[in-house]
């Protein structure tokens, strides 16, 4: 039974998506707490603002992060959301559940909270929302013993690693994604649970350049997969393209009437470095030339894949734009080995690099991508020790004004400017 | 056993981090990973993936809110039990998984789903409008400009039978942030939905003492907007600070270091929409979304005038873009003068940039395209 | 020579209760170990956590140590 009328949130139960509405009274008939959920957001539609207030110090003892606090500010109204804290459950990588698993968790939550979840959060986690500061402990303590999990991140914290689906499931992964993000999130354990840094840090995994988890837009530390060597082709395949036999682009133009497939057109006239030919009908790249867009492999994904060479590219700094505009992550490591072979220990020396680096420089709630635009990227290069090279930037700098070093110039900088008016009169 | 309130330490678990996923995947995964040749959506929603082993995997894709409660995940569960061998999964755009070795296996699983009501839409892959990605809102969040879920929902009613199929032009990719924060970090969307405040933040000075530390709050503020200053509180001076509203760019900052200086307004906060990200590599390089609409009101409980920008905006790039052609792509091609005339939105002056790197958006060139804006 | 472990943690503490601000962030105690890295002082300003000597304080984005003694009431409502 209704605790509260809902006549705006009621408008949202019709209409042919699934309705958060719907779906909330249902879970009222569960837990009667949720009725007072839709109770404030229905006065939030109505006020057409917020009824939340700030965190403040809650958690679990000995985390810095894991659990964000939320309080009320209608409590009287709505005790049944007084305190709504969201606990970030670290997902498994990939986002695969067994059924045992997921109803374990979900039992727990029924158990300490509202039952009301995102499944997932922005970052990665599963987001479980609403619980009260005394439930906080016995729902960690249930968490850790009975289902072996644990928290994800949040706070001037390593936030929850996570990947795209990579190999289990994706013919263009280019390295073991989930096994990295795993093996990652093992290793970072005490960085994740307690902070460690000036801000946020956020490590992503896409298996290839068409980057499914955001990675170069939206991680400090984006490792995007990659190759090296030539794009496997199947010219049998390539035919039957051509000739109509196979739908283009994994049949996901099925629907529109995109007339017949056109190979000239759709795939090498796209081609951004225009490294395609046909000879015949055989489709020709000049490997040498490509720069691994993915639009060839996507629309031709039975002729071509990526090369048997595998590994990634390792950009760094991405952001949304708070505060200094949004970046994408730049390029500094354009191909390294990612593998469990080596503890994928080439990776973490380039964190540990950052890190060390990030950790003295960086100012308090500073991205590392605003570190490094702060700094310039010269520096940060020379704090990787790596080489500069062109694939590092678009285009070399239009200004003049570069910063030489006193040893790079002969004679140092210190002169005799007496020396200097004997030659030349003041 | 159980948590034991007089002896918080006792058996401890910590760092124990996630499961390890293998345990997760169903047995077709499990065998097969690594070793996939290639794939193909047979219908929207649904995908087969071949391997070398001559294994198929069936996926059916299925949108929900992400806004779910545990009875709903306990009859995905159902489901997955049913017909999956108990596996299911969730991808980063909020649609679950359902997951089959045998095409045979499909039309039953799409039959089950079909039977549950609207609660299982078939969908979300290819050239379509798969699921929107979005922050809280007003279900739980201190910061909003507006809601999520309820605009969420309004806007996928509308766009509903682009998720169910595959007609445009290429995948186009919605996100929803609540605030300027981002902390669904739209700022690489085909179409973002960004709620925004447009009122710089009052400040308590009655409570600004107990639950601020001033120079924090003060340091927030990218832009030094927040300064130092004395009030008075019951006819003592106070230490607390002062706000150049000229200079506030309503970011909320200020409010997330320091809780007596809230910003949300009913009448100044509100959406502005953006267009043209990408994240993809493929073709052209990843795009920031840049701002065409800086705001249109909170109207819930659907927001009509943002369900028509959206749907405006995706119509004429439905109708005038080419085969595989983002947005921003699109946008690019025929130049952002010809979008603003094809799609009737009005050019205003705050669609130009005057913050950081705003150089980089401003035209340099004598080339442009005649429309009706030049006068 | 060097400072110990237990010689910064004591410089943390006192840092954490004498600051006129009662919110740090990690980076305010790198000068409690000037020798020592900052990863270094973060582990042992969060062992001063699990100690109960200093709690976190997260706005969500951002977190914060303040002293156990230095704890403010409103802020938990």
């Amino acid at each position: 039974m209704a605790k509260h009328d809902t006549p705006l949130l009621d408008e949202l139960e019709s209409g042919p998506w699934p309705s958060f509405v719907t779906d909330i009274k249902r879970q009222a008939e569960v837990n009667p707490d949720c009725w007072d959920i839709l109770g404030q957001l229905e006065l939030s539609f109505k006020d057409r603002i917020t009824h939340w207030k700030h965190g403040g110090i809650v958690g679990v003892f000995g985390y810095g992060g894991g659990i964000v606090g939320r309080y009320s500010d209608v409590p009287k109204l709505f005790p049944g959301v007084e305190h709504f804290h969201t606990v970030r459950v670290n997902q498994p990588a990939s986002k695969y559940y067994s059924t045992e698993n997921l109803r374990a968790l979900m039992k727990l939550w029924d158990k300490h909270g509202s039952g009301m979840t995102n499944m997932h959060g922005s970052t990665g986690d599963i987001i479980l929302l609403g619980c009260r500061t005394e439930a906080l402990e016995p729902f960690f303590w249930d968490l850790t013993h009975d289902l072996k999990q644990d928290l994800g991140g949040s706070g001037s914290n390593l936030r929850t690693p996570a990947n795209c689906l990579g190999e289990s499931r994706c013919e263009w992964s280019c390295y073991d994604t989930e096994e990295a993000c795993h093996h990652l999130t093992m290793h970072y354990q005490d960085e994740i649970h307690r902070p460690a840094f000036p801000y946020k840090f956020k490590f992503k995994f896409s298996g290839c350049p068409n980057d499914c988890v955001a990675a170069l837009a939206r991680s400090d530390f984006a490792v995007i997969g990659n190759w090296r060597d030539d794009i496997q082709m199947d010219q049998a395949e390539v035919k039957a393209y051509v000739d109509g036999t196979t739908i283009p682009n994994g049949g996901a133009h099925r629907d529109g009437d995109w007339g017949t497939f056109d190979i000239q057109k759709e795939v090498i006239d796209l081609c951004p470095t225009e490294c395609m030919w046909m000879e015949g009908d055989e489709l020709k790249i000049d490997n040498s030339e490509c720069t691994r867009c993915m639009h060839c492999i996507n629309v031709m994904p039975k002729a071509l894949r990526p090369g048997k060479e595998k590994g990634a590219s390792i950009s760094i700094g991405a952001k949304a734009p708070i505060l200094d505009g949004a970046q994408f992550a730049t390029l500094i490591i354009p191909f390294i080995k990612v593998t469990k072979d080596d503890e994928f220990e080439s990776v973490i020396d380039v964190i540990e690099e950052v890190w060390d680096w990030w950790m003295t420089v960086g100012k308090n709630r500073e991205r590392v991508g605003e570190t490094i635009m702060r700094v310039g990227l010269p520096t940060f290069i020379k704090v990787m020790g790596l080489d500069p090279i062109p694939q590092m930037v678009k285009e070399p700098r239009s200004n003049p004004y570069v910063f030489w070093s006193e040893e790079e110039v002969p004679g140092g900088f210190e002169r005799d400017v007496d020396a200097f008016r004997k030659k030349h009169a003041a | 056993m159980g948590y034991d309130p007089e002896n918080p330490m006792a058996d401890r678990i910590t760092d124990i981090g996630p499961p390890h996923y293998s345990k997760f995947h169903p047995p077709v995964i499990a065998k097969n990973k690594g070793k996939w040749l290639w794939h193909e959506i047979t219908q929207a929603g649904v995908m087969v993936h071949k391997a070398e082993s001559g294994d198929e995997c069936w996926t059916i894709r299925v949108g929900a809110a992400r806004l779910i409660s545990t009875s709903l995940i306990f009859e995905m569960c159902d489901i997955a039990d049913a017909h999956c061998d108990g596996y299911l999964r969730f991808t980063t755009r909020n649609n679950v998984e359902f997951m089959v070795d045998d095409k045979a296996k499909v039309q039953p699983l799409l039959d089950d789903l079909a039977s549950r009501g609207n609660k299982f839409p078939v969908g979300g892959t290819g050239a379509g409008v798969t699921n929107i990605v979005h922050t809280q809102g007003w279900i739980h969040c201190h910061t909003p400009a507006t809601d999520a879920s309820g605009v969420v929902k309004a806007v996928m009613d509308e766009l509903f039978d682009y998720f169910v199929t595959m007609k445009l032009p290429a995948q186009v990719r919605v996100a929803l942030a609540c605030c300027l924060n981002m902390c669904g970090a739209v700022h690489a969307s085909d179409i973002a939905i960004l709620g925004v405040h447009r009122k710089p933040p009052m400040i308590d000075h009655t409570r600004i003492t107990g639950v601020c530390e001033l120079p924090l709050a003060i340091a927030s503020c990218p832009l030094g907007a927040v300064k130092p200053a004395k009030a008075e509180v019951d006819g003592k001076e106070i230490k607390t600070v002062k706000v150049n509203n000229d200079r506030c760019m309503y970011c909320g900052n200020c409010y997330t270091m320091c809780p007596a200086m809230p910003l949300a307004d009913p009448d100044g906060d509100g959406i502005a929409i953006l267009v043209g990200g990408k994240v993809s590599n493929s073709r052209t390089v990843p795009k920031f979304s840049k701002l065409v609409i800086p705001f249109l009101p909170n109207t819930p409980p659907r927001w009509p005038e943002t369900v028509e920008a959206v749907k405006n905006i995706l119509e004429v790039y439905a109708k005038d873009a080419r085969k595989y052609e983002r947005v921003g792509e699109w946008c690019e091609r025929i130049g952002w003068e010809k979008f603003f005339e094809k799609t009737g939105i009005p050019f205003t002056i705050k669609s130009v940039d005057d913050y950081r790197l705003a150089y980089d958006t401003w035209r340099t060139t004598t080339q442009f395209k005649y429309t009706s804006h030049v006068k | 020579m060097a400072m110990s472990d237990q010689e910064i943690k004591d410089a943390i503490l006192e840092k954490a209760l004498k600051n006129k601000k009662a919110q740090l962030y990690v980076k305010d105690f790198y000068k409690c170990g000037p020798d020592a890295k900052a990863r270094k002082i973060k582990n042992l300003a969060n062992e001063l956590v699990t100690e109960a000597k200093m709690v976190f304080f997260s706005s969500g984005s951002t977190t914060m140590y303040v002293h156990a003694d230095r704890q403010r009431s409103e802020e938990v409502n």
